[in-house]
């Protein structure tokens, strides 16, 4: 019968969380949520750990959150895998050693990164699961490398009509300069953005090493903080009266903008990591549910409806020009004194994939659903990439 | 009688099991010992004694005169649910067990040792006695200790030709890389010190430092095999003096270029013997800098001067606050605020203003020692002091937090004498109505202990208007401290650390402060959760 789903074997799609980045704890937490929202009509989900030492490992086990209290999941009772970066059959190998398992390939018809920041977000494991041919839902090489760094992310918004916040940027190769970048800096700031100013690394997510500096001392002690992250440092004007805005798309034909949230945070300082995350109080779900037990309004109705359909637009629009795939989520700025919206940043692998917002009005999606198609599309695009030609033509065979 | 046979071999199984679950709980003491028998032991103690296993066993053996297939499976369920409610090593405790291949390799030959000790004793009983197994399992349960012990002297001549091999590659490792080697000891201050010297550093140069404090040959060496890359230019090797020779060996590993020395004091006393012994040992470190190579030495430190008087052939870099000597690097104005401390460093040249999120007068004195070394090695001074911007402070090291109006400093951490002094100066300078302290004291100072308390809480009373001495521990030092102080008045003894907080919720108001120092349940902890878990509250206390 045609709509439903075929009997015979269900896909098995790998949701790879974890990793090794700062934000390895909140991309568990976003990985099971997604592990737990996959169709297990339609398709056989199967958890991927990778550990903050970066080793891969699969096992029943890792669909407890409980598992990861404490020193992460029982090791002794997980399997080791690797993917290997050799162009074949899409699979995990288990790494051999195990001497009451027997070392069974795990054939994976589809993967799904849910890991944030380094190393997952950034393209690296995007570019593995191209290597080995396998397909995987959410941006590739390209959209996540792009999305990861702010500073490049700003300019291919600029250039693509979107206003962003002015900034300047200090690379960690000054530190190798002498000291002449200690009272350089700190003029270049004054001169262009004024104070206060936020100093944020240029390719890390989650608020991680963002600081505030009203000061010369503040900012060089901010840039000095960033440095011990990351290898950029962007200073941006600090808007005093900010309001935050997001919005998320979908990438799909064409490209889908969920409604706006806008998260509910202290009005003198960005949203921290421990805010995003951790934050514990009488209307927050518990840091268990990560992006997903933030406080929101969704939607805002004290924001005219031209601003959100602005922010809307200008997001679908960011998220093309980057070549996005999958579900990322734009966060924007509004300065509440001039009611300017600018684009901030984009997250190519959102927390919780930001799921919340696609099962508001108008889209009525459950994340179950969106992640369906996005699955079917991400195997569509494997499919016709397989197809490309890749067989040298004769001009280029130089050694036959 | 015959029928007690199938029930026996349950229990041995049940037995084996416990056994196996028992030497874990060991292996994770003597883990922790760096696997030396002496220390294992003198942890050890008597401990086997108290393993309620043996006094079931025995107890089984008795009531097998009587029933012998009740005791038997007594005995069985017993050991089963013994080996249930002890607490896996390898997850619980401050310190877990680390199943690392020499751990196993430990595990693996002490279970054989274990099973055939066991069938030894079982042997020697005379044919058809079916008290054997028991008789043999309680023997078992005392020994097991020394089984332990007994698997890790066999391993021992396999362990050391492992490690000496692991040393050649971590030698050629470092002859490889070649990173400017700057050792640090003392006495007290090195794991600090060695953070802040490495925050500094990395700013300049890659620098390698580990994280915690790995202070031994063996640690080191493991350290240099897993982190050091080429591209590393500078290491920073913390070198723990465990007893005379120590120091000079580490650095056999890891020659340095440069040496730093913090301060030097009775600190491990019982080791030495004596100060002039520990004296000797860490200046190793002053004899294996090379000539003309920096050695800086905190001067507020008379036993670390007598280094550095002694270490003609190094150039000698004294830091300091309160020293007479001629210092290269003094501090100055030291002020402390809720945010951290404001201070100048005056050297030859300039005086620079630094500021810092941490707290407390030792930690500045560390962080004047990292500022020393790291100018020497040509770090600009203007980027060591922002780099002093950015240091983080360490929950409970002397960190200030404001929950609900009331100011506490936590210092649970520390437990020497010179760090409660500290946490009572910052406390003495930050603003507050009323001052209170809940400490149980400092322990491990033998002789002194009583004494040294008692000038402790004459000190906590000339700044606190109230002193919660937890436990009884020092609360007659402390009662002693108070009578001098003449505040007898002020002194609130509680039983335990729960009681302290009950009075404190009681008691305090806004804009009150609390200082919290020292966590003596947290130094006892190694002594619970051997073979029973540790309750909720008492492991709720510890938090």
């Amino acid at each position: 019968m045609i709509g439903e789903s075929t009997p015979g074997r269900r896909r098995t799609i790998g949701v790879i969380f974890g990793g090794r980045s700062l934000e390895h704890d909140v991309s568990v937490v976003s990985g099971l949520q997604i592990l737990h929202a996959i169709d297990p009509q339609q398709f056989s989900p199967l958890p991927v750990y990778i550990d903050q030492q970066g080793r891969w490992w699969v096992g029943d086990d890792l669909w407890q959150t409980s598992s990861f209290k404490g020193g992460g999941p029982d090791r002794a009772r997980l399997t080791e895998v690797i993917l290997a970066a050799s162009y074949g059959t899409s699979a995990l190998r288990p790494v051999e050693g195990g001497l009451a398992r027997s070392p069974r390939t795990l054939a994976v018809d589809a993967f799904v990164p849910v890991l944030h920041g380094t190393f997952g977000e950034d393209g690296c494991v995007q570019g593995l699961l191209e290597m080995s041919g396998c397909a995987y839902v959410g941006s590739g090489v390209l959209a996540s490398a792009v999305g990861m760094n702010k500073r490049v992310t700003k300019i291919v918004a600029l250039h693509a009509g979107v206003p962003v916040v002015p900034w300047l940027s200090c690379e960690r190769t000054v530190l190798e300069e002498g000291n002449a970048w200690l009272q350089d800096l700190p003029t270049r700031v004054h001169d262009r953005l004024g104070w206060p100013v936020i100093v944020k690394p240029c390719s890390l997510g989650s608020s991680a090493g963002v600081t505030t500096a009203r000061s010369p001392d503040e900012l060089v002690a901010g840039v000095l903080r960033v440095f011990e992250y990351d290898l950029e440092a962007l200073v941006e004007p600090f808007i005093t009266n900010r309001l935050e805005l997001n919005v998320a798309v979908a990438g799909l034909d064409p490209p889908v903008a969920s409604v706006t949230e806008m998260p509910v945070t202290t009005q003198t300082s960005p949203l921290s990591f421990s805010e995003k995350y951790k934050r514990q109080g009488r209307k927050s779900v518990g840091s268990s549910e990560g992006m997903a037990g933030a406080l929101r309004v969704l939607d805002p109705d004290s924001l005219s409806s031209e601003l959100r359909a602005r922010a809307q637009r200008y997001a679908t629009t960011v998220f093309q020009a980057i070549r996005g795939e999958g579900i990322s989520r734009i966060d924007f700025l509004i300065d509440a004194d001039d009611g300017e919206l600018y684009f901030n940043e984009i997250n190519t692998l959102p927390g919780s994939l930001a799921f919340y917002l696609w099962s508001a009005a108008p889209h009525y999606w459950t994340i179950t659903e969106l992640l369906a198609r996005l699955i079917e599309r991400a195997e569509r695009v494997q499919a016709v990439k397989r197809g490309l030609q890749r067989t040298p033509p004769a001009e280029l065979r130089l050694l036959t | 009688m015959s029928s007690v046979w199938p029930w026996t071999i349950a229990s041995v199984v049940a037995c084996a099991y416990l056994v196996w679950r028992r030497l874990l709980a060991y292996l994770r003491y003597l883990q922790q010992e760096g696997y030396e028998a002496w220390r294992f032991l003198r942890w050890t103690h008597v401990r086997s004694l108290a393993d309620p296993a043996l006094w079931l066993s025995i107890a089984a053996a008795v009531l097998f005169l009587r029933a012998p297939v009740s005791a038997t499976v007594t005995f069985g369920l017993g050991a089963v649910l013994f080996g249930i409610a002890q607490p896996d090593p390898r997850r619980t405790g401050k310190i877990p067990l680390r199943l690392t291949w020499r751990a196993t390799r430990i595990l693996a030959v002490a279970a054989i040792l274990a099973a055939a000790s066991w069938a030894l004793l079982f042997r020697a009983a005379p044919p058809g006695a079916t008290l054997a197994p028991l008789v043999a399992s309680s023997v078992l349960f005392a020994g097991l200790p020394l089984v332990l012990i007994a698997a890790n002297a066999l391993l021992a001549p396999y362990e050391h030709r492992v490690q000496h091999r692991y040393e050649v590659e971590a030698a050629a490792r470092l002859q490889a890389v070649s990173p400017l080697v700057i050792g640090i000891t003392g006495s007290y201050g090195k794991s600090s010190t060695k953070a802040m010297l490495a925050h500094i550093l990395q700013f300049d140069a890659p620098t390698l430092a580990a994280s915690g404090s790995i202070n031994t040959l063996m640690g080191v060496t493991r350290h240099i095999r897993e982190e050091l890359v080429s591209g590393h230019k500078f290491m920073i090797v913390e070198m723990g003096a465990f007893r005379p020779g120590s120091i000079r060996r580490l650095c056999q590993l890891t020659p340095p270029r440069a040496g730093l020395i913090t301060a030097v004091g009775d600190m491990h006393l019982e080791r030495f013997g004596s100060l002039d012994n520990i004296v000797k040992a860490k200046s190793e470190l002053a004899q294996a800098t090379p000539p003309g190579g920096y050695l800086a030495v905190n001067a507020d430190s008379p036993a670390a001067l007598r280094i550095a008087q002694g270490a003609t052939h190094c150039r000698v870099l004294l830091y300091g606050q309160t020293s007479t000597e001629d210092l290269v690097t003094r501090i100055e104005q030291l002020r402390f605020s809720k945010e951290g401390t404001t201070f100048a460093l005056r050297t030859k040249e300039r005086v620079y203003s630094c500021f810092t999120p941490l707290l407390g007068r030792p930690i500045i004195l560390n962080l004047a020692g990292a500022f020393t070394m790291a100018t020497a090695l040509d770090v600009d001074p203007d980027l060591a002091v922002a780099a002093m911007r950015t240091l983080k402070p360490l929950t409970n090291r002397l960190e200030v937090v404001e929950e609900g109006g009331v100011t506490w400093v936590r210092d649970a951490y520390n437990s020497n004498q010179f760090g409660f002094r500290a946490a009572l100066e910052v406390a003495a300078a930050l603003p507050a109505g009323r001052r209170f302290i809940a400490t149980p004291g400092v322990i491990a100072l033998g002789r002194e202990q009583f004494e040294v308390n008692r000038t402790l809480a004459r000190e906590a009373a000339a700044v606190c208007d109230r002193t919660l001495v937890v436990s009884d521990t020092n609360k007659s030092a402390f009662q002693a401290g108070h009578k001098d102080a003449g505040r007898d008045d002020q002194l609130v003894p509680v039983f335990n650390r729960s009681a302290a907080f009950r009075w404190l919720r009681e008691n305090v108001k806004n804009g009150d402060l609390v200082i919290l120092e020292n966590d003596l349940p947290d130094l006892y902890e190694e002594s619970s959760g051997v073979f029973w878990k540790a309750s909720k509250r008492a492991a709720a206390e510890r938090r």
